[in-house]
């Protein structure tokens, strides 16, 4: 049976491979200039805000936690970061650095929460989900916003490398590396996935649960600092309202990508699948002069049926098993 | 009292904000301003109770902000379209309930996590809305619909009539009918419910039900006091449902919890913003201290689990 459930879970994600491909094709029909390298760059540099947070939520789901105020912390950070270099007059590096260390603080405060009092994450982050973004309101008076970045720093976001490749895809590739490196790789990593099988197996197998789990969190808190960096260097504005819903799309990208909310199961590889099938639906349509609100509707109307299928595939596949023993 | 520990903490944290506010803001008090306050906490409230019960099932919805959009504008266009207000309330609730059940049937008949197939459902609604209306407000609704045509305060007055009632049936019907109690028993153990003779898919689709109905009510309710009806109305909603729910003490893991400690959630959480303009704090506060509030509640029940064991 473990041999079926397995191929089950490779067999979803070559059927999302194939979905990928298959968008691709058609949009490469309907749309003008999709089919270039251009547009390849461009969709890239467009979704690794994204890409970085659904890269750091695939742990945490595998933990079976969730993170919904990564959304916010990218907002909190915007602004902070905006906030250090205007009216503290902090150096542009020296300000980037706090950025990362407050969004790891914003995950600590996440982490120390559900690990030190048992609390379920969905409600952790709800709450910080909340506070986080309040407070980036509450800084900016929901009006100020900061502009006027130096050039060197906006490089990171619209700066291109010779070739025609946008500085943050390259941000973006080491990211998905290490981070599939860490999770596949490792004995490590695979303890995310031991977590959220069983978290009391794993404790009595001897794995610091606690300490896992705060990594898994304070590491999706630090890249929503680096995405908050990247989102500010390529808008060339640092608002309250920054990666609003972010959370929502970084999680819709993860279970997409094949991962259980439940924890336990799930891959890097697919949840790049997932960013790369919602991003290039999304280009896609605006490149074929469809309605961008279309997207949103493909986006529900593909996890469903992602998740349909996948149930009634390992249905199918388990009954005839239990019909073949 | 120890039982309902986290209840009488957040009545009482709600009670010591009034009392603050009757002796530095005696404002706050006026009719017309607890109307008004009451008036916006009471679509939040029937939220937050369909809410609620769904949540002791051990099922959660974050689509409600999306039903809610839709059960409003459906509402406005069909009274714009010279329909009698009745039979146009009659459709959105049943608009809201078809929602549900469509909810209720990815989770209840393939056994899908109700926290993706809700997410999925709250993009798909929200925007097909969007391309419908194109962002367009519904305007022009004749004068019959605001207040039900009854005027201000008589109509403020019957909303909140409509809404204390269906909040005692519904407190009273969680605690003392034995549907209510369906939803506690597949909440603490599906399978032991289950083996004592209940039906937990029937049940939890059923509560996916009631808590679309309960959208459209308090869509219809919100509905009637503004002039034009905003398609983006409701963002966000599913978030304060749930925060007022979990701080009224709702366990997230299913089984716990009664409404009258929703109601002193919502009425806590709603009172914050109102306060601050009283209490001459800028307005821009009020996300974070309901952030906090949620954080306090749920820290001071793990802290005061973790004593005890």
């Amino acid at each position: 049976m473990n041999f079926t459930l397995r191929s089950s879970s490779s067999l979803s994600e070559l059927l999302l491979f194939v979905a990928l491909i298959l968008e691709i094709v058609i949009f490469s029909f309907t749309g003008s200039n999709f089919a270039t390298k251009n547009n390849l760059f461009e969709i890239l540099r467009l979704s690794t805000e994204i890409g970085l947070l659904a890269l750091v939520m695939t742990p945490i789901i595998l933990t079976g936690g969730i993170d919904l105020s990564v959304g916010s912390l990218l907002g909190l950070c915007a602004i902070l970061f905006g906030k250090m270099w205007r009216d503290l007059h902090f150096p542009i590096a020296l300000a980037a650095f706090c950025t990362l260390a407050i969004g790891a603080a914003g995950g600590l405060l996440n982490a120390s929460l559900i690990t030190r009092l048992n609390l379920p994450p969905l409600i952790v982050t709800l709450g910080s989900f909340s506070l986080f973004r309040g407070l980036a309101e509450a800084i900016t008076r929901g009006v100020d916003n900061f502009t006027d970045f130096p050039a060197s720093f906006l490089f990171l976001g619209q700066g291109y490398l010779p070739g025609g490749i946008p500085v943050q895809v390259v941000v973006l590739l080491v990211a998905s590396v290490s981070i599939w490196l860490l999770i596949h790789q490792t004995v490590f990593g695979r303890s995310f996935r031991a977590i959220g099988f069983s978290s009391e197996g794993a404790l009595f197998a001897g794995l610091p649960v606690k300490k896992r789990l705060t990594l898994a969190y304070v590491l999706a808190g630090t890249v929503a600092g680096l995405a908050a960096l990247i989102y500010v260097a390529r808008v060339g504005q640092a608002k309250a309202d920054a990666g609003t819903g972010y959370e929502l799309l970084a999680i819709t990208a993860v279970v997409l990508g094949g991962s259980s909310i439940f924890g336990g199961t799930g891959t890097v590889h697919g949840t790049l699948l997932g960013v790369a099938l919602l991003a290039v639906l999304k280009v896609g349509l605006i490149l074929s002069d469809q309605p961008g609100e279309l997207a949103g509707i493909l986006t529900g109307a593909l996890l469903l049926a992602a998740l349909s299928g996948n149930i009634l595939l390992t249905k199918f596949l388990m009954r005839r098993a239990a019909i073949t023993k | 009292m120890k039982r309902h520990f986290r209840e009488w903490s957040v009545a009482a944290t709600l009670g010591l904000l009034l009392i603050v506010l009757a002796i530095t803001a005696p404002g706050f008090f006026r009719t017309r301003q607890l109307l008004s306050t009451l008036s916006t906490a009471i679509p939040v409230l029937l939220v937050a109770c369909g809410m609620a019960i769904v949540i002791i099932s051990r099922q959660i919805d974050v689509s409600v902000g999306s039903q809610f959009a839709i059960c409003s504008v459906l509402a406005g266009l069909l009274v714009r379209e010279h329909w009698p207000v009745a039979a146009a309330a009659a459709a959105a609730i049943a608009a809201g309930v078809c929602l549900g059940a469509l909810n209720g049937f990815f989770v209840a008949a393939l056994g899908l996590p109700s926290i993706v197939v809700t997410l999925a459902t709250m993009v798909t609604w929200r925007e097909a809305l969007r391309w419908c209306r194109e962002g367009e407000f519904v305007r022009d609704l004749p004068s019959g619909f605001q207040w039900f045509g009854l005027g201000q305060l008589p109509g403020q007055l019957s909303i909140l009539a409509i809404s204390v009632a269906l909040f005692l049936f519904l407190a009273w019907a969680l605690k003392y009918l034995s549907a209510g109690r369906f939803a506690y028993a597949i909440g603490s153990d599906a399978e032991a419910a289950r083996l004592a003779g209940l039906r937990p898919r029937w049940i939890t689709f059923w509560v996916f039900v009631l808590l679309g109905g309960l959208t459209a009510i308090a869509a219809l309710l919100n509905a009637v006091r503004f002039t034009d009806i905003d398609p983006k109305t409701g963002t966000g909603l599913e978030f304060s449902a749930i925060a007022a729910a979990v701080v009224g003490g709702i366990a997230i893991s299913g089984g716990r919890g009664n409404l009258w400690g929703v109601l002193a959630g919502v009425l806590l959480l709603a009172c914050i913003g109102p306060a601050l303009v009283f209490f001459r704090w800028p307005p821009q506060w009020e996300k974070a201290l309901q952030g906090l509030i949620i954080l306090a509640a749920v820290t001071a029940d793990g802290w005061r689990t973790k004593k005890q064991s």
